[in-house]
């Protein structure tokens, strides 16, 4: 197995006038190539900094992170970040959207986007090119979103919890796509939720965190067969009882708040 | 119609309220102009109200035409749209640079926003003496004076505009890798385009009073020049020809604006 992501013994604490938050205590995760794991845990426990932290927005306060055997930086063209919101910029159409990671990386050759467009066209956003996001239902422009993001040809997704803005019925079709794309694709991924059923349809593992500040809980593998689809796998009763299990141990940690 | 589709009946009644509902509006806004003309030279011409008090329609069209022949309409113009462009202009122009300092550097906009404030409500046509005084009593004070009213507004404007860029794009932009400058011109500049644009549009208004003011203070020539000597030798006529000129003028600079607005948003909508 080869590793693309190494956590050692990860620490931050978050600075402010009047206090000292430690977010996240002692993380040690590894991931390996093409591998997707999903982070569950209860709110305010420090999922979306152990994201910045992987994507080199954030410096972690000790320990070290590794991304293909580097310090994170965003320069390099190793993650590619996907947020909640789809943060396409209004005045650009969906094409010059598409094209706008490469822009700010300098890579917008022609071979790049004409890759960016194939993937567009593969993806059902051909007839959409000239439009603004406006125009643009909201499982479409996250889909954008992706496309802008694939573009860029990462090897490591980060995905913050990027259906969470969708109607119900939209999150489900979106999540089957993405999780083909990126398994099309040969990506690894991670992928911040709330939703537990949608960590659980989508991962290989989930890694749940305790509430703050945020620590490794468990680690659950899925172990689906790798040609069932998302919406396949929430329908079986192994992912009903690993919800249960997870549901629990989120619900615990809750309540050791209060 | 770019495309040639069959559109329903019930599209084209729309389209013909809808253009019906368009020239309905400018027809009322034409009437109200001519009535209100019609109304102004028949009450003086009959001294219902009075003509030396009020001047008419009719003796404002001489007027122009008088100075028009006498070269001082042209000349007394230029004068004062020179002052105003060159102050629009300069204020303009830097109070762009200053915000985008302001915006680059969290530091110099926190120690400077007080001494904005204080400026920003400081009544600028105090400091008159003290502009003649430094500048003289010529245009560079004129200009001065215009500039002073501009600038600050244009800073604070723009600046804000700037610094309200949404923060979810920007941790777009520094997750992709881009730098201060990128995400100026990538993101912060065309997002505060409708800003800027209202900011000149803003400007064009203050630059005309920045100038007027100042040759209120100090000068020997242009239409507030004229403005302040047909008060003080009570030849109203000459005042509400000059109003009037500066009404044109005014209105065309807002124009060129507004097309300056419809230029970039092409340029920047695709």
């Amino acid at each position: 197995m080869n590793e693309l992501v190494e956590i050692k013994n990860l620490n931050l604490i978050y600075q402010s006038i009047d206090s000292e938050t430690t977010a996240l205590q002692d993380i040690n995760l590894t991931i390996s190539n093409q591998e997707f794991i999903a982070i569950v845990g209860p709110s305010g426990c420090g999922k979306t900094t152990i994201l910045s932290i992987i994507a080199g927005l954030l410096k972690a306060s000790s320990g070290s992170v590794m991304v293909a055997k580097k310090t994170p930086n965003p320069k390099d063209n190793l993650c590619g970040y996907m947020f909640q919101r789809d943060n396409l910029l209004p005045w650009r159409n969906i094409e010059k959207n598409i094209y706008f990671g490469l822009e700010i990386k300098h890579l917008n050759t022609k071979e790049r986007k004409d890759y960016a467009l194939f993937l567009a066209e593969k993806y059902g956003l051909k007839d959409f090119l000239k439009k603004h996001p406006s125009e643009l239902s909201g499982g479409m422009r996250q889909r954008v979103a992706l496309i802008r993001t694939l573009a860029l040809k990462p090897e490591l997704l980060l995905l913050d919890e990027p259906f969470s803005a969708l109607d119900y019925q939209t999150r489900l079709e979106l999540c089957d796509h993405i999780f083909d794309i990126i398994k099309k694709e040969k990506k690894t991924a991670i992928l911040v939720t709330h939703d537990i059923q949608e960590a659980i349809s989508m991962a290989d593992r989930i890694v749940v965190l305790t509430s703050r500040p945020g620590t490794i809980k468990a680690i659950h593998e899925t172990k689906f067969p790798t040609t069932m689809t998302p919406f396949e796998r929430r329908k079986t009763d192994k992912a009903k009882k690993l919800f249960d299990i997870i549901w629990q141990e989120i619900q615990n940690e809750k309540q050791k708040k209060i | 119609m770019k495309n040639k589709r069959k559109f329903s009946k019930s599209h084209y009644d729309y389209l013909k309220k809808y253009r019906t509902k368009k020239i309905l509006i400018l027809l009322t806004q034409i009437i109200i102009l001519v009535a209100f003309l019609l109304l102004w030279e028949l009450l003086t011409k009959y001294e219902i109200i009075s003509s030396f008090f009020f001047s008419s329609p009719s003796k404002i069209a001489e007027t122009i035409g008088e100075m028009f022949r006498s070269g001082e309409l042209i000349y007394h113009s230029k004068i004062t749209l020179y002052e105003t462009l060159i102050g629009f202009a300069i204020a303009t122009g830097i109070g762009f640079i200053v915000a985008f300092i302001l915006w680059y550097s969290d530091f110099l906009r926190r120690v400077l926003e007080p001494y904005l404030v204080v400026l920003n409500s400081l009544p600028k046509i105090a400091l008159g003496p003290i502009i003649i005084i430094w500048f003289g009593a010529g245009s560079k004070a004129i200009i001065f004076m215009c500039i002073l009213i501009v600038i600050i507004v244009t800073i604070m404007n723009i600046m804000n505009s700037f610094v309200g860029c949404d923060k979810q794009l920007i941790a777009l932009s520094k997750s992709l890798g881009a730098n201060k400058f990128q995400i100026f011109f990538k993101l912060i500049l065309p997002n505060s385009l409708k800003d800027i644009v209202a900011t000149l549009k803003i400007n064009v208004g203050l630059s005309w009073i920045g100038a007027i003011m100042g040759e209120y203070l100090v000068s020997k020539a242009g239409l507030g020049y004229l403005l302040i000597y047909g008060g003080q030798v009570f030849n109203l006529n000459l005042v509400m020809t000059s109003t009037v000129i500066l009404c044109v003028l005014a209105c065309v600079m807002y124009f060129a604006v507004a097309l300056f607005e419809k230029l970039m948003n092409k340029y920047y909508h695709s």
